[in-house]
């Protein structure tokens, strides 16, 4: 048995099978039912009839001679059996005289008759020695029961008409069965050939294809699954794509100081260096390119380390605009250097549940890009409640990030500016590492630019 | 009302039925209609509806009607013309009842099978006939047994002949004819006759015995058979279409009953037709009142028609219980 519902469609056309035999079958015996009850109350109406029709003949008193030749001569002529019985010993008259005869008709139907009613017969009679379906027509003269038309019919002709009603069925159904079985076998076939291609699909995925495609345009149930299939098949490849960008920018971005510190380092080695100062210089770019790689590594790691489910903020209550003037101080001695004014407008009343390290790196890095793009003019940082909580909204009067670049900058290693150098020092992934700070804060951060006017970077918080 | 709370008072119900059933069915065994001794009766024993249909023959009207208990198929009426005994061939006893009061006055452990009864030797003694252990059973009537004579097998009718002492008593089954001596209450003699004969009369001269019968088998008999009283040699058939099973001789004439045709025969002494009427439906008893008319009851029409004797018009017809079987007569005491 196993090995014949091993598979789906074969348990589908099995049960499409046996729906359909059960049907033919319950239909056959149903229709059986149906048509011998028809056809046996047709009979019955129409012995009936014909008795009586036959008893109009009567006219009262002894049953006549020609009477019943007239019968006779019906019998010869009629399908059923018909005869004319006077006999009143036949007829149960002597009956409470105890009298040892079988009679043609009992006590209760004699009454009956008596009555002016029909008696209807079905089943064995011990005077045909059959089976039969009869009508007794009571032939009264009054209170006398003179005599009766015994009409009927063996119950063998009308089996071997419901017999052919059978065999016809039998063929009948056969022949619907072959069609049924063929049409189901190839309904079944179209059914289940989706998920024969969904699963051929599913093996090259798992292989490293993941440019299939299912073309199935169906809009049911199969068709969705192989439309959420082809949205599976597209978001691995993106995200296989992402990671080898990925890592060709952490290798691009550590080629570069690398690079710097094995060609100072070689030259330092070799003393090809000759001068004091300028093996001091050397010295200086080693140290300089090394510390590039440590924030690199070390942003590296928070991002690895942010993006895993097991990072925890360590929340409290924090008055963000103090927090904020903390973090400012540190860059004082920069904005003098690079003649940069600082604008504040903090609300000291915010107080949100934050992590204190966390936010404090949030706007350090913001501050740390705000500077490093702004040549001339000044940033300003603010700090105000906002509908949903507070917003901090930190700008400059830097270059400005391009239209289509505005979206991609939250990107690790983006920039805008592709052929940069390494003067400006940064790592890439500042604002990559602030947003996903901001988001595990539940915030939100935006920003908006134009181009040579200056870059607005708001940070959305809830608050306590 | 709960489903449990019906259930409860249709239990209730079904407890007051059974108990009214057994009060009434109590009750009942104690009195029918009494009727009074200043009536000329003639009861009809209604074998399909149980009842007993008094009419009183000079009104020609119903006097009464005793809806019974049990299945009595025939009845006799004393000689002191109110006790009325019934019998019945599925019942152990015969059973007396007191038409004047409407009460059970006794009950004869009989045995199962009585079929005829009849008030004979000088209406002091009961015979009662017993199919199921083919003999005719004597009683006086104070209910004491006196006798048991054996017959040939399926005992029917009976007929007495008073002069010669003898009961004649017909074989339904066995084709003969047995004589019981009424003083010693011995069968005599036997005497072969036709099968399935029902229905006997013993001409008022004593000679003759005519005979009926519903015939043998899928033959249905349309003859009367007459046989000599004294020796049961036969000696014609007189042909009476269908089923002759019940006669009366009134002074010159033989009243033949024909159940198989409905038809009432009147014809001389010889067998010769002198008149007929097609009466009742089924009809099997036949009976002649003091007043001088005949009684038919049709079993299958439910009635009891009234026929003058002379000229055989039907006067009355009565509707009766149904199923009369027998018709019993009692004259006015008073």
């Amino acid at each position: 048995m196993k090995h014949l519902t091993n598979t789906l469609a074969k348990k589908l056309w099995l049960t499409v099978t046996a729906a359909i035999l059960i049907t033919i079958l319950y239909s056959y015996f149903l229709s059986y039912l149906f048509y011998e009850k028809l056809y046996v109350e047709d009979i019955e109406e129409s012995l009936f009839e014909e008795g009586m029709a036959l008893a109009e003949d009567y006219e009262g008193g002894p049953l006549t001679t020609e009477l019943k030749e007239q019968v006779e001569w019906y019998n010869t002529k009629s399908d059923s059996e018909i005869f004319i019985v006077s006999n009143p010993r036949e007829l149960s008259a002597c009956l409470p005289f105890d009298i040892d005869y079988e009679t043609l008709i009992g006590e209760a139907e004699r009454e009956e008759l008596l009555q002016g009613n029909a008696v209807f017969k079905e089943g064995f009679e011990e005077r045909f020695d059959r089976n039969i379906m009869g009508v007794i027509i009571p032939l009264l003269d009054q209170d006398r029961l003179e005599g009766i038309i015994y009409i009927y019919l063996p119950l063998a002709k009308i089996t071997e008409i419901t017999q052919d009603f059978a065999y016809l069925w039998m063929i009948a159904s056969f022949l619907f069965l072959i069609v049924a079985l063929g049409t189901g076998a190839w309904l079944v076939k179209r059914l289940t050939k989706p998920l024969l291609d969904m699963k051929q699909a599913a093996d090259s995925v798992s292989k490293g294809d993941y440019g299939v495609h299912l073309n199935i345009q169906s809009k049911d149930e199969i068709g969705e699954l192989a439309f959420a299939f082809n949205h599976m098949a597209d978001s691995i490849r993106r995200e296989d794509e992402r990671k080898r960008e990925f890592l060709a920018n952490v290798s691009h971005e550590l080629r570069t100081p690398i690079s710097y510190v094995k060609g100072y380092s070689d030259a330092l080695m070799t003393n090809m260096v000759t001068s004091e100062e300028d093996r001091i210089r050397y010295l200086h770019l080693i140290h300089r390119e090394s510390g590039r790689m440590e924030r690199l590594v070390g942003d590296l790691l928070d991002l690895s380390k942010l993006e895993t489910d097991e990072y925890r903020l360590e929340k409290m209550p924090l008055p963000l605009a103090q927090l904020i003037e903390d973090a400012l101080q540190k860059y004082g001695s920069t904005l003098k250097e690079k003649k940069l004014s600082l604008m504040k407008n903090l609300d000291p009343d915010i107080i949100i549940n934050g992590d204190e390290g966390r936010i404090e790196q949030v706007i350090q890095n913001i501050m740390d890009n705000a500077i490093r793009y702004t040549k001339e003019g000044g940033i300003s940082i603010s700090l105000y409640a906002a509908k949903n909580g507070c917003c901090i909204e930190v700008t400059d009067t830097g270059l400005g990030i391009p239209q289509e670049d505005l979206e991609k900058v939250k990107q690790r290693f983006y920039r805008v500016n592709k052929a940069r150098t390494r003067s400006d020092g940064g790592t890439g992934l500042g604002l990559a590492i602030a947003e996903k700070l901001v988001q595990l804060h539940g915030g939100e951060l935006l920003i908006s630019s134009k181009v040579n006017e200056g870059t607005t970077v708001k940070v959305l918080l809830p608050v306590i | 009302m709960t489903k449990g709370n019906r259930k409860m008072s249709v239990f209730k119900a079904f407890l007051y039925s059974i108990s009214l059933i057994v009060f009434l069915a109590s009750c009942s065994n104690h009195t029918y209609e009494p009727i009074s001794s200043d009536i000329s009766l003639a009861a009809t024993v209604n074998m399909k509806s149980m009842s007993v249909t008094f009419i009183d023959v000079e009104k020609r009207e119903i006097a009464a009607e005793w809806q019974l208990e049990k299945p009595y198929t025939g009845g006799i009426v004393f000689p002191d013309g109110d006790t009325f005994l019934l019998y019945g061939k599925e019942m152990e006893t015969a059973d007396l009842f007191s038409l004047q009061t409407g009460e059970k006055k006794a009950s004869w452990d009989t045995g199962k099978g009585i079929v005829n009864a009849k008030v004979i030797n000088d209406q002091k003694e009961i015979a009662l006939v017993n199919q199921n252990n083919s003999s005719v059973i004597f009683y006086d009537l104070d209910g004491e047994k006196l006798a048991e004579a054996q017959t040939e097998s399926s005992p029917l009718s009976i007929v007495e002949s008073e002069e010669e002492g003898v009961l004649f008593v017909l074989s339904f089954k066995n084709q003969t004819l047995s004589k019981v001596n009424l003083k010693t209450k011995k069968t005599i003699g036997d005497y072969p006759i036709h099968g399935a004969a029902s229905g006997a009369l013993l001409l008022e001269d004593g000679t003759q015995l005519w005979l009926g019968g519903h015939g043998e088998g899928a033959t249905i008999e349309k003859d009367i058979h007459v046989y000599n009283a004294s020796d049961g040699e036969f000696i014609k058939k007189i042909p009476a279409p269908v089923m002759p099973i019940n006669f009366l001789q009134y002074q010159q004439s033989i009243f033949v009953l024909s159940h198989g045709s409905n038809q009432l025969y009147k014809m001389d002494l010889d067998g010769n037709i002198m008149g007929t009427v097609k009466v009742g439906a089924n009809p099997f008893e036949l009976a002649l009142t003091s007043d001088h008319t005949l009684l038919v009851a049709g079993y299958d029409s439910n009635d009891l028609s009234f026929i003058n004797p002379e000229n055989l018009e039907e006067e009355d017809k009565i509707e009766v219980g149904n199923g009369p079987f027998k018709i019993v007569l009692r004259e006015k005491t008073e």
